[in-house]
């Protein structure tokens, strides 16, 4: 008994270390959004009293409330449009029949084993061709399909049973219908888990929001921190400020959606 | 209930987002045509970095330039040095250079290398009417490439030796002790301050040969050779720099850290008592109010032997260039002349607020220059730093400078771990020529 109860404790014990060990990062990030830069060097891990001064010099010296806008509306919208798409997709794959429709599939999948940085070049110019450049839709429009969220969505269609979509089929529900009121309704986890994924993809995304946009107001949080950290004296204190504001809207929507991720990642329906 | 409340979030952002990307596209459009069209040339788009310098420094530019021309407009967008290349690279390999914007702030160790690789994509300002003969000579040497001058050079990245008077007074020396001295006396006077205070003298980030590369331009060597080759293998003063280098890492003058943040808290931290680097570094070393006072600013040692050994070099610096595509480019060039390139009142202005010190040598004489510091006990440093700016010696950068760089770094360290000093430049050589070969 007592031996048992010893490995328990070790077990807590060894659980608590490494939580530590992943949460210390964060909470220094926090702390030291609140202390002077100086301090933030000397590798202070208490909370001090320069919050105010940190967030005045950033927003002195950054457009960041409007960095931060621009970044939530690109990746709302981004999230949005891409789940729909990549899902849409991804059920069509799966549940209508082509001959051609897994070659198809293996060329996006291929699509996957491209670098970006391969593709941006072609991508800028061709955008460059239709008058994209410097435009919100021009640093959206490649989000919104990736093979990966196809990928995804096709995989977790594989557990949406054929016996529903027939069975509205024979009750006379268009196609439309079935994907609206039947695949969205059941696969919601999948949807919160995909759109985790593609929100935090949307928010870090960096080099194409760089090149595509060019005017100080377009700029979205990962590139204003790029900025924060090429100055020849960096605040450390606003720069971490910067970053822990710019961590809380992927904080919400994971937390809002944290429930539906776990179900989703690890499969929820039963046929 | 629940479907609805998400059917209803869902819709919301999907309206927010297109209302959102509507407008701001719109908006946006507007603003790129107006700055690519002839039409409406009042306005310059500028790229530069650092909120606290650079920026600044450009903004009470359009101030001294709208007392004239009161209808220029200028727009500066912050953009890291980094993100800057990217841009550039992205835009001129794509053949999209109307997405780039007037005037660019450029590294200077990165200079050379853009206009060898994209020659028409910068303003040739040799026939402006700009005087070049009135900044420092090595500075314009840096933006000259075949006889042709592209930038008006900016800050300058003079070097001096930063060094705590509070713990070399301890040891029993004054600041006198540590000008125009060789490296040699330097490293006796520091083995005599570690044994007596228990600091060491020096920072570096290992890896990382900014002090190498300062030492070698100090002495007007550099790591490419006049025709452009590298300059390692069988250079007895980058053998000459390198064993000093050594010799204070092994004596424990030099304390080698990992990363920059740990090089700015070694200097903050009062973890070494001086500081070689570029001028800019002044403000960093300022931001520890609590050591006020404490610290004095004089030249950098020489090398013993190298035959033009000086007691100033350079780390860092950058200047403004003019984007030959750009519809602006007359406007441009005509805002810089009366700015960076003839305005000693702007390097007035900017020199309290930023600490931005000039290469436009006339800039030097004024009073903003003379101004005593407290936090250097009273010294005139900025007078210093353009004192030492007029003897940097001019010297070849060369094309392939951050290549240089990391193969010198590499070698450093093959050297720290036993391997024969011409051994590891001869790599070094070997590692620039195959990349310069690609």
């Amino acid at each position: 008994m007592s031996k048992r109860k010893f490995v328990y404790f070790g077990k807590y014990v060894f659980l608590i270390l490494v939580a530590i060990i992943s949460i210390f990062p964060m909470y220094w990030m926090i702390v030291s959004g609140t202390n002077k830069s100086v301090d933030v060097i000397a590798g202070k891990i208490l909370p001090g009293n320069y919050l105010m001064e940190n967030l005045k010099s950033l927003l002195d010296t950054t457009v960041l409330s409007q960095a931060m806008w621009n970044s939530i509306r690109n990746a709302v919208v981004s999230m949005v449009l891409n789940v729909f798409v990549c899902s849409l997709a991804g059920y069509g794959f799966e549940k209508f029949h082509d001959k051609y429709k897994d070659k198809i599939m293996s060329i996006l999948l291929l699509s996957m084993m491209v670098p970006t940085a391969a593709t941006v070049i072609p991508l800028f110019r061709m955008f460059g061709k239709m008058g994209l450049l410097n435009t919100t839709v021009g640093c959206i429009l490649p989000t919104v399909s990736t093979a990966f969220m196809i990928f995804m969505f096709r995989q977790a269609a594989k557990s949406f049973p054929d016996e529903i979509i027939e069975a509205a089929r024979i009750d006379g529900v268009g196609e439309w219908g079935i994907y609206f009121k039947m695949f969205l309704p059941i696969m919601k986890s999948t949807y919160a888990a995909a759109a985790i994924v593609s929100f935090m993809n949307a928010w870090n995304s960096y080099m194409w929001p760089l090149i595509v946009l060019q005017n100080e107001n377009s700029k979205t949080m990962p590139i204003l921190v790029s900025g924060l950290t090429a100055r020849y004296t960096i605040d450390y204190g606003s720069m971490m400020l910067a970053v822990t504001i710019s961590t809380i809207p992927m904080l919400i929507i994971f937390f809002v959606l944290q429930k539906n991720f776990v179900e989703g990642i690890t499969g929820s329906v039963k046929s | 209930m629940k479907k609805k409340i998400l059917a209803a979030i869902l819709t919301a952002a999907m309206t927010i987002g297109m209302v959102g990307c509507g407008s701001t596209s719109s908006s946006d459009n507007g603003n790129n045509s107006a700055s690519n069209t002839e039409a409406s040339s009042n306005e310059l788009t500028v790229w530069c970095w650092d909120a606290t310098f650079n920026i600044p420094a450009m903004e009470e530019a359009e101030k001294i330039y709208q007392k004239d021309h009161p209808d220029v407009n200028v727009n500066v967008v912050e953009t890291s040095w980094e993100d800057i290349q990217t841009k550039l690279t992205t835009a001129a390999t794509s053949g999209q250079t109307d997405t780039l914007p007037d005037i660019i702030l450029m590294n200077d160790t990165a200079l050379l290398n853009n206009v060898k690789n994209y020659p028409d994509l910068f303003a040739d300002l040799s026939d402006s009417g700009i005087d070049f003969s009135k900044f420092a000579s090595y500075k314009t040497a840096i933006g000259t490439v075949d006889g042709k001058n592209y930038n008006v050079p900016f800050d300058s990245g003079v070097t001096a030796l930063y060094i705590r008077t509070d713990v070399i007074g301890e040891a029993g020396y004054s600041i006198d002790d540590f000008t125009d001295i060789t490296w040699s006396k330097f490293i006796e006077l520091g083995e005599d301050v570690l044994a007596k205070t228990g600091k060491p003298l020096l920072s570096a980030q290992a890896g990382g040969p900014d002090l190498l590369i300062a030492m070698l331009r100090s002495a007007g060597d550099s790591m490419f050779d006049e025709d452009g080759n590298p300059n390692f293998a069988g250079n007895d003063v980058v053998a000459e720099a390198v064993e000093d280098y050594e010799t204070m890492v092994d004596k424990g003058i030099l304390v080698e850290v990992n990363d920059w943040d740990q090089y700015i808290g070694t200097i903050n931290n009062g973890t070494v008592a001086s500081v070689i680097n570029g001028c800019w570094i002044t403000s960093t070393i300022q931001a520890q109010e609590d050591q006020s006072g404490d610290w004095g600013v004089t030249t950098m040692p020489r090398l013993d032997n190298a035959p033009n050994a000086t007691n100033y070099s350079n780390n860092g610096g950058a200047g403004w260039m003019v984007m030959n595509d750009s519809p602006n480019k007359d406007l441009a060039i005509d805002f810089l002349k009366n700015t960076f390139a003839s305005s000693t009142e702007l390097y007035d202005t900017i020199l309290p607020t930023t600490g931005a010190v000039a290469t436009y040598l006339p800039a030097a004489e004024s009073d903003a220059y003379s101004q005593e510091n407290e936090f250097f006990g009273g010294d005139k440093i900025y007078e210093k730093f353009a004192n030492y700016g007029a003897e940097v010696p001019a010297i070849t950068l060369g094309q392939y400078w951050e290549e240089a760089k990391s193969a010198l770094g590499t070698a450093l360290t093959q050297i720290q771990q036993g391997q024969d000093i011409q051994e590891a430049l001869k790599e070094a050589d070997d590692t620039v020529s195959f990349a310069m070969s690609e």
